[in-house]
């Protein structure tokens, strides 16, 4: 019944809603590197389904809607969820989204547990983790980390 | 060498937040087949991480820290930001497990315009998983054809 998948394709995808995904979509990809690789586009020209691939890998987007209790995080009083991306060169990553306006909200550092990360959020409010793992640490070390205050 | 992205985590991760984070992994892990590969406790007893593994992807999750970085439970808002999708081998078999632990199913299986087999479901403190299984290949001509077809019968 079901068709097979190849061996590398990506399981747990993101999904998230806005408010303007047209603006949404226009932005992922200028600042966060994203390509657009498919949009649907229903009647009223809102956004149904759109997908956004960086390194081979996607999230999902879709306009808001209100009937499916879905919609743009900037009414809500606090966020349940965000995204986190391993790029390749997590510097060159934040001086792009730096200066196509994105708003840091955690400065790049080096983190106890081997990634180097900066955060920030996208116009509609969505927070995005970007990280580069540089380091290997034990889970033992990570916890020993935690204990002490570091995390 | 350092392994980037690290051992079995996808490039691109969702990230939840639970009040109760001990309770929704024992839920994901029991109702949707996940397997827990990572906590990380703080000093108070709160997950300040922690990671669950199925075919081969990772969620990331941790519990709720409202004040300190305003994300937590979805529990008492008004509606969502985002869901979180999952390509599951056998999707019926993964519904009738799912719904027979207790996850509220807001849309039982159902072949899908787009050539998926769905069903969409809430855990128990109210995050949002759709659950699919690739059925058949459609041609973007067909998809926009479906969906004409059914902004004409919805209006």
């Amino acid at each position: 019944m079901g068709l097979p998948l190849a061996p590398d394709t990506q399981r747990i995808i993101p999904a998230l809603s806005y408010d303007d995904a047209s603006t949404a979509i226009e932005f992922l990809c200028r600042a966060f590197g994203f390509a657009e690789s498919s949009r649907l586009e229903m009647p009223d020209g809102t956004i149904g389904h759109a997908e956004l691939t960086l390194h081979g890998n996607t999230i999902m987007l879709a306009s808001a809607y209100p009937e499916g209790g879905l919609g743009g995080p900037r009414g809500l009083p606090h966020l349940h969820s965000f995204v986190t991306v391993y790029v390749d060169d997590v510097d060159a990553h934040y001086a792009r989204a730096v200066a196509a306006g994105a708003e840091i909200s955690e400065e790049l550092a080096d983190q106890f547990y081997g990634d180097r990360v900066y955060r920030a959020l996208d116009p509609e409010g969505h927070r995005w983790s970007f990280h580069e793992r540089i380091r290997e640490v034990s889970e033992a070390e990570m916890q020993a980390a935690i204990d002490e205050g570091g995390g | 060498m350092v392994q980037n992205p690290p051992p079995n985590v996808q490039r691109i991760v969702p990230a939840l937040a639970y009040d109760d984070a001990p309770a929704a992994i024992e839920f994901l892990c029991r109702a949707f087949g996940f397997e827990e590969a990572m906590r990380m406790p703080m000093p108070d007893g709160q997950i300040g991480h922690a990671e669950l593994v199925l075919h081969g992807n990772t969620l990331m999750l941790a519990s709720s820290f409202r004040e300190a970085v305003g994300i937590g439970g979805p529990r008492e808002l008004p509606y969502l930001h985002a869901s979180v999708s999952v390509f599951v081998d056998d999707v019926d078999a993964h519904y009738a497990r799912a719904k027979a632990e207790g996850a509220a199913i807001i849309q039982p299986p159902t072949d899908e315009f787009w050539g998926d087999r769905i069903y969409r479901a809430e855990d128990i403190e109210g995050q949002r998983w759709m659950f699919q299984q690739h059925i058949r290949d459609v041609s973007e001509e067909e998809m926009a054809a479906a969906l004409a077809a059914m902004s004409a019968e919805g209006s």
